[in-house]
Parts: structure tokens; sequence; C-alpha cells
């Protein structure tokens, strides 16, 4: 119990949320928005489980947002063009997976620093992207909910992600990959002495980051008819605020998807919680920003207990 | 040896200072060019709120094309999203470059003025567009509307599609955006004088991001159950209130209107779920613009005129000073003649 | 990758990197000299190389200057501060509150913007130092934390506006010829050159950065020197709020949005170390004016912004590609670097 006492909090934290608007805005619980509500976060939990990843691994990868926006543009012009989703899904993961490999070979290969790296392919991907679209929207008709229809097509972009969730989480659990996540972003060192290969293990890292961006944009993108080349804003910090309040450590070596999970809730919450209850929209970031302090506060309340 | 690094940047930040000062005052670097030739090639700076935003795109558009009829450069640039401080340090550099006229749709009326007034002071031509900035700072005003007018038909058309009594909430772009909070402000006043029987429940932003504005309209629906309407002032909003719509099925029970490109919402028009748009020509709007801003260097275009001509198309200059170059009212989109246009 | 003062010789200043930063900077200078100026129809001169060009670049990076200033000590301790920009964007509204509703002076309300900032500091300070938090994620806290009150302030719509013309000059006039912001700027130049290299107390924040605990072993008072920095990140930040609002004239809840990153750019560049240990204050004056001449020669010479903002993002990934080459080719093997480390014993979980 104490060893998962993190994930516990936050999940109760959510749960005094839930309850308070169930009291005071039990408008919250209908059925279609509910639905609706998830639906828009679930592309978020599995960019998600890659930063999860990432940030065990000791490296941080503030350009998903970017990449997002890339991957998304490119499933969705080939939707556009009457390709068929058994083609653009895989293009769209493919072209995620090429731009975390680029990340990857410089953060892997030469050692480079990942925040700056990131940083850097932040602004280019965004840029070239902006320069090339010019901000115009990308029809894709027909191909709205890969073609299930709204009920069949929230349901399956939800349950995809969970399955994305169960099985990055028993991939970490019980893999011997996922332990070496663990180990190289404990001690990369060590790992290596070990018999890892922490460049591969890293490298490797940040395509896997890159693909699922790329099934998370196309999981975006299908809920309507019309793509947005600028989507993607501000989701890398969303992101990393979830897996950290989460409890996964950023120093690496420590954490679990479930936390994640109910992080990410958590925070997508605050915006509808505000709508629901009639408080102001201008005090979400204010919350949000309360909510991230509180989170690292408590991890650090907690190991300076454990060291006296 | 660090003393050696900082001796040569010194030296080569004075040696940028004395620049190119030996050919004269680089100070007035463009002093009023003489208009005696028309012939001459002129260079326009057409400034946007954001580069990246559609609606922008399409006003670039139609100023290139008045551009390559008169023989005049077009630089469109600007921020790639809304950045007022961005807006600032582009004209700033226009007037450095030495560009003839000024064309602005500011982000932020009174803190572009103050680059503006400087641009004036040089001799380079400044008019405004879309969106103002504070009188003083430019000649004229190329208006598509006033945000009075703006308001006004956005409140009144709201008002009746709901038969004049119910609950409404508008999607903004975000809480910060200066063009968005002067509508909202004439939509409140002319919900105060005339419409006792409505009420504006909510006011949310969406970011000028589809996902968060189709979320948004969402959880309004849910939140205020008697919802009758959305009124989207964020362009972007406008598709993304009616997918939610669509997808809460709640066509017919929550009407959509707002401020959008007519490309982007032909589809919803004619599924009924959006009434209408209102908009403008936006391709006339930067045409206007830039045949207003070449003529105004030329000398064609004075301050104290009642009309502009253009071609066979003559404009009405109004406002309390005479500066607004009208392009006209605004245009209501809807299902008879949304498909003629193509922006 | 610094310059040191250990290893002697002209060899070694003409292969450290902020030389070859200064070369690059030298060779972008002429290059948008070239590409930006030209004589318009009256025979003037004008773009890149006039004086007024040359002084509005001053003028834009002034405020992102003094952010990347006071981030290189931060950086240099193995820290990092993402707020700085919404420290920034809070302590103009601030500013413009006390001064418009509370009818304070602007020098006093000046002061209680500077103060402001100190708490803003000092709250990053308190986290990063008493609770041994690690820097990332607090200042990614206290970015939104700060905007959110900011935002929440002036209910996001309102703006402060209307400034004497006395206090718009800081931002928009000259004085005794110059940008009036740049004697301000050369002072906080100036100071953390000082203080980062010529003072002891300076010169630990390298050793605090490189070994934590050896620095505390050594007797270095390691936690008030770090909180040392973020509070005078906090009031610089503050200060270049004023000065943002100086010369916009204006104050908005969203000032300064994006400008850390900006920030943290310009200290990379300029060869400091993101893991610490390692850097210069004159490296990140050079990596400040890189940034500056490129994106306002490139907007001078009439480019599209995005081109500029790629080649930000190109120009970094070449300098950090740059300082490892000299690595690589001394064979040793690149060892996968990982995300900064707090100052501290790695948290147990």
């Amino acid at each position: 119990m104490k060893k998962y006492f993190r994930e516990l909090s936050v999940a109760g934290a959510l749960g005094v949320l839930l309850i308070a608007l169930a009291i005071f805005a039990p408008a919250f619980y209908q059925g279609q928005p509910l639905l609706s509500l998830l639906t828009a976060t679930a592309p978020k939990l599995v960019v998600a489980c890659g930063m999860a990843l990432i940030i065990i691994g000791r490296q941080i990868d503030i350009s998903v947002g970017s990449q997002f926006a890339v991957s998304g543009a490119c499933g969705a012009l080939l939707l556009g063009h009457g390709q068929p989703v058994a083609v653009a899904l895989p293009a769209a993961m493919l072209a995620g997976a090429l731009m975390g490999a680029f990340n990857g070979a410089l953060i892997a290969g030469l050692g480079l620093p990942s925040i700056v790296v990131t940083l850097a392919t932040m602004v280019s991907f965004r840029e070239a992207l902006r320069w090339k679209r010019q901000g115009e929207l990308i029809n894709i008709g027909a191909a709205q909910w890969f073609g299930l229809g709204q009920g069949h097509g929230q349901w399956t972009i939800i349950i995809v992600a969970l399955a994305v969730l169960l099985a990055v989480g028993c991939a970490m659990r019980y893999l011997a990959a996922g332990r070496f996540i663990y180990a190289v972003g404990t001690d990369a060192e060590a790992a290596r002495l070990a018999g890892i290969n922490p460049r591969l293990v890293t490298f490797l890292n940040f395509v896997l980051i890159g693909a699922l961006t790329g099934l998370a944009a196309m999981m975006a993108a299908v809920q309507s008819p019309l793509v947005d080349p600028n989507a993607g804003v501000g989701l890398e910090l969303l992101v990393i605020a979830a897996v950290v309040v989460g409890g996964v450590s950023i120093s690496g070596g420590r954490g679990n998807l479930f936390g994640v999970f109910v992080g990410l809730l958590l925070l997508s919450c605050i915006s509808p919680a505000l709508t629901y209850l009639g408080v102001e929209a201008y005090w979400e970031k204010a919350i949000q920003g309360t909510i991230i302090l509180l989170a690292v506060v408590a991890d650090g309340w907690r190991s300076r207990k454990n060291k006296n | 040896m660090k003393r050696i690094l900082v001796l040569l940047l010194t030296a080569g930040l004075v040696l940028s200072g004395c620049g190119k000062s030996d050919t004269g005052s680089s100070a007035d670097s463009s002093s009023a060019a003489p208009a005696a030739s028309g012939a001459k090639k002129l260079t326009i700076g057409l400034l946007p709120k954001a580069k990246g935003n559609p609606y922008f795109v399409s006003v670039a558009k139609g100023a290139q094309k008045a551009a390559d009829e008169l023989g005049d450069t077009l630089i469109f640039d600007g921020p790639t999203n809304d950045d007022a401080s961005k807006q600032n340090e582009t004209v700033e550099n226009w007037i450095n470059s030495g560009v003839d006229v000024i064309a602005v749709a500011a982000e932020d009326k009174d803190s572009l003025s103050t680059p503006l007034r400087k641009a004036e002071a040089k001799g380079i031509k400044v008019v405004s567009f879309d969106a103002d900035v504070l009188p003083d700072a430019r000649s004229f005003f190329v208006n598509q509307a006033t945000p009075q007018g703006i308001g006004y038909a956005l409140m009144d058309k709201a008002a009746q599609l709901s038969g004049n009594t119910g609950e409404f909430a508008i999607i903004t772009a975000s809480l910060t955006a200066a063009n968005q909070n002067e509508w909202r402000k004439y939509i409140e006043e002319d919900l105060a004088k005339n419409y006792p029987n409505m009420k504006e429940v909510d006011f949310r932003p969406g970011n000028d991001d589809k996902t968060t504005s189709q979320t948004v309209a969402t959880e309004l629906m849910s939140a205020h159950p008697n919802l009758k309407l959305i009124m989207a002032i964020s362009s972007i909003a406008v598709p993304a209130a009616a997918e939610a719509v669509k997808q809460a099925g709640k066509i017919g029970t929550v009407n959509v209107i707002g401020l959008g490109l007519p490309n982007e919402n032909k589809q919803y028009v004619h599924d009924g779920v959006t009434n209408c748009v209102i908009l403008w020509n936006t391709g006339d709007l930067g045409y206007l613009t830039v045949q207003a801003a070449d003529a105004l260097v030329k000398g064609t275009l004075k301050p104290g005129d009642k009309t502009f001509k253009v071609g066979d198309k003559s404009y009405d200059i109004a406002g309390d000073k005479n500066d607004n170059i009208l392009l006209g009212a605004p245009t209501v989109f809807d299902k008879s003649n949304i498909d003629q246009f193509d922006f | 990758m610094s310059s040191s003062h250990k290893t002697g010789g002209t060899k070694a200043l003409l292969r450290s990197h902020e030389f070859i930063l200064f070369v690059v900077v030298v060779v972008e200078w002429i290059f948008f000299y070239f590409i930006g100026t030209s004589k318009n129809f009256s025979g003037h001169t004008v773009g890149f190389g006039t004086l007024d060009a040359q002084f509005d670049i001053l003028r834009h990076s002034c405020e992102i200057g003094l952010l990347a200033l006071v981030m290189t000590p931060i950086i240099l301790t193995g820290g990092i501060d993402l707020s700085v920009g919404s420290v920034l964007g809070f302590a103009a509204i601030v500013f413009g509150k006390l001064w418009r509703d509370g009818h304070v002076p602007i020098p006093e309300a000046m002061l209680g913007a500077l103060a402001v900032g100190a708490c803003a500091g000092g709250l990053n300070a308190f986290l990063i130092t008493w609770l041994r938090l690690p820097p990332l994620i607090v200042t990614l806290g206290t970015y939104s934390l700060f905007r959110g009150l900011a935002e929440a302030v002036t209910h996001g719509a309102d703006t402060f506006t209307g400034f004497p013309d006395s206090f718009n000059f800081l931002g928009q006039e000259r004085w005794l010829g110059m940008p009036a912001q740049l004697p301000v700027f050369v002072i906080v130049a100036i100071a953390v050159w000082l203080l980062v290299h010529r003072t002891t107390f300076g010169r630990s924040f390298r050793a605090i950065g490189y070994a934590p605990e050896g620095a505390r072993y050594a007797g270095l008072p390691v936690e008030r020197r770090i909180a040392l920095v973020y509070v005078l990140a906090g009031v610089v930040a503050a200060l270049a709020g004023i000065i943002y609002t100086a010369r916009l004239g204006e104050a908005k809840a969203d000032s300064g949005t994006g400008y850390e990153l900006f920030a943290i750019t310009a200290v990379v560049l300029g060869g400091t170390s993101i893991f610490g240990g390692s850097g210069s204050v004159h490296g990140t004056l050079l990596g400040v004016a890189a940034v500056a001449i490129l994106k306002n020669g490139i907007s001078l010479a009439h480019g599209p912004t995005e081109v500029a903002d790629m080649l930000t993002g190109v120009l970094l990934i070449l300098a950090l590609t740059a300082s490892i080459v000299p690595k690589i080719l001394s064979k040793r093997p690149a060892r996968v670097q990982t995300v900064p480390s707090t100052p501290q014993p790695s948290p147990t979980s």
C-alpha cells in the first residue's frame, strides 16, 4: 500500500472531484457528453503513456505537440485524398516514428541533452508545418470516426486508448524491455555494465513515443470532418504534468502507468469541472499550476520524512 | 583571454553602430519619397494578427491580387500566433527596412499604435484593417464592420433564432483576445438594451484550438440543459461547435451561429446544424486595403476624402473622423448563398 | 566546454565554444548586412545596415536578454527555471494594477513589481531548496500558477495602459543616443557577469552544478546559493516585465508568453551545459545576439517568420552537435545524457 501511496492519493483527489461534481453539478454525468469528454481525452492518454516511458528513462520530450500536429496532418491528407484508414493510420505512426527517430539519434546517438534537442525540434517541426499548410484545415469527410460512425467510433477510440495503457503498463512491469527502461532511468552506467545497451533503449523509447503520438493524432483527427494543422499546442505540457502528478519521478526510475492514468484524468477534468460548477474560466491555469505544485510538494514531503 | 573576447565583442557592436552612417542620415531612412513618378514600385507591408490563421490567409490572397494589379511588392508577414510584442517588432523592422506603407490588423490596439506613430513620423503611411489601432496612429481604417456592428449583428441574429427568449453561451478565442472582448462588450450591450428575456449564461475560451473548442461546446450544452444557442466568436470554434452539437444529437435544439469562414462551415450550414455564419468577403477586404494603401502613398487618397474609388466601385468614407473606409455591411452566409463563395 | 582559465593559450581560446559562436555571430551579421541592406527610392540606406535597425534589434532582445542572463547561473547550478516568462507577465500586471487602480506612483509601483518578482522567485527557491524538489517540475507548476494568477487578476481581459510618457520613455525612446533600456541591460549584464565569473560566490555555481555533493562536503552553503539565484531570477524577470510594459506601452496577462524557451535557447547556444557545471555569461550574451540577429535579420530582409523560427531550431541543434564533435573525435563513446538531476541525492521512491 505504502509503495503506491502517491498513485492512490491522486486517485483519491480525482475521486473527491468526481464526488463534488456529483453533488453540485450532476449534469456532468450525462451519457453522451461524458462519452465525448472521454473520447477527447483518449488521444492524450496514448501520448501520456509514451511520455511516462520517456520520463522513467530519465529523458524528456517537449516536441510531442508538434509531432502530433505533423503526423496528424500527414494522416489526414492521405484520408482526404481517399486513401483507406489502413494506409493513413500506419503512415501517421510512421511519420511520428521518424520524427522520434530523429530526436533519438541526436539524443542517444550523439549524447545531446534531450530537453534542448526536443526544444529545437518542437519549434522546427511546428513552424515547418505552418509554413507548408498556412493554417488551412484538411477535410477528411467520410473518413470521420474511421468510417465507423459516431457511436462505434467513440467507443473504439476509448478502447484503443485503454488497450495502449494496459499494453504499456504490462510491458513495463513484466517484460524485460520494460525493466531495461527503469534500469537506464535509474543509472545508465550501471545498466550498461549490467549488459543493457542504454543508447539503444533510449533511441527506441523516442521512436516509440513518436509512433504513439502518431496514433494519438489520428485518434484525435477522426473526431471531426475537418482537421486543424494547428492542433496539439500545449499538449506536451499537459502530458508531462499528468505524468508527474501521477507519480513518475522526473529523476527517472520510478513510476507506473496507473498513476499516469489518474493524473491525466485529474488534470483533464479541471476545465470541464469549472464549466459545470459555474466557475469563471480564468481560474483554470492557476488551479492547474497549484495541483502540479501540490503533487510535487507531496513527493518532497514524503522523501524528507523518509530521510529523517 | 576572456577580456579579449569581451573587447572583441564590444568592438563588434561599435563597428555595427558605425555601420553605414557614412552614407549620411541613416535616421530618416525613408523620408517620404516624392510621389512624382506613379511608376514607382511600392513596398507594402501587410501585418495580420496571426499568419497561420486561415482568415488572414484569405485576406492576404485578395491583397496579393491587388498588389499584382498595381505592380507593388507585398510583404505578408507577422507572428505565427497571436502575439502583440512580435507585431510591434515586425513593424519596427519594416520601418527600418524602408517600406512605403504599412497595413495592420492589430492584436492589441494600444501597444501597436506606438511603433505606428514612429512610422508616420518617418513618412511611412499607415492604414489599418480588420482590427483598428488608435486613430492618431494611422491615416485610414479599412473597416469591414465596426465592432458594434458585429456585436449587434450577432446578438440580433441570436435573438431572432431563439424567439427573443432563452439562454445562450459564447465561445471565444483566448481570454486575452482583444477583438473578441470588444465584440462581447457590444453583444452584451445589445442584449441589455433590447432582449431582456434572453440570458448569456456562459463565456468560455476555446483557445483557437479546434479540439478544445469542440469539448467546450459539449460541456456548455450539458452544463446548461436549457441552452438554445451557441455563439462562436472565434473562427475555428464555429465548425467545432457545430460538430459538438451534431455529436450530441442536438441539431435543431441548439443553434449555432458565429463569425466563420464559409468554406469551413458549408457542410454544417447545409446539414442545418449551423444556421449561418456572419462575415464579409475577406478577399475583398485585403484587396481594398492594398488599393487604399497604394492610393494613400500616391496621393489619390487623402484625409478628408468622402469616397474612395477603385475601378468602377466606390466606397464610402465615414466614421466620426471620416477615416473609416467602409467595405460594406457584414454578410450573412446561410443556406441560400454560402455555396457562392470560396474562402 | 567553456573557455577555462586553467588551460591557457590562444589555441584553447580559438577552439572554445564562445569564440566559435562569436565567429558565427559575426558571419551572421555580415550575411544579413548584405542581404538586408539596400537603398530606397530617394537614395537613403535602409535595412539591416542602419543604426536604427541595429538599435531596434537591441531593443527587441532586451527582455529576453535579461531572462537569459539570469537563467545562466540557474543552469550553471544544474537547475532550470521555466517560470520566468510567467513571472514577467505577472509582475507586469501587478505593476499596472498598482499604478492604475492603486494609484501608486510609478517608481513605487516598479518597486512593488520587483518585490512580487522576488516573492515569485522565493516560492521557486523554497520548493527547490527546502523541500528539495526537482526544478523542472516545480517551475513547470509555477509557470502555470503565475500565468494563472495574472489571468485571474485581470479576468483575462483587462489591460493596463495609458502610462505617462516619462515611463514609456524607458522602452521606446533614446537616451544619450542609445535606446533607453540599453543602460539597464548593460548594468544587469555586467553585474551578472561579475557575480558569476569574478566572485567566489559565483564560482561556486559551477561547482554546485558539477558535483553538488562534493560542494556540500566542501562546506559550501549549497541551498542558500541556489535559493539566491532563483530569487534573483524572479527580480530580474519582474524588471524585464517593467521594460516590456514600457516598450509596448501596455501590460497584459499574456505578456512574455514563450520567453522562457527563447531564453533557454540563448543560454544553451552560448555554450552553457544544460546539466550544469560549465558555461559562461558572455556565451549567453553571444547566444542572445545570435538568435536576435537571425530573427530580426530575416524580418528586415522581408523573409517569413516561420523560416526564422525553423532556422533557430536548426541553429540550436548545430550548436549542440558542434560542441559534441570534439568529444567524438577524441574517440570517447558518448554516454547517454539524462535529465539534470536535482542537487541532492536522488530521491528514494
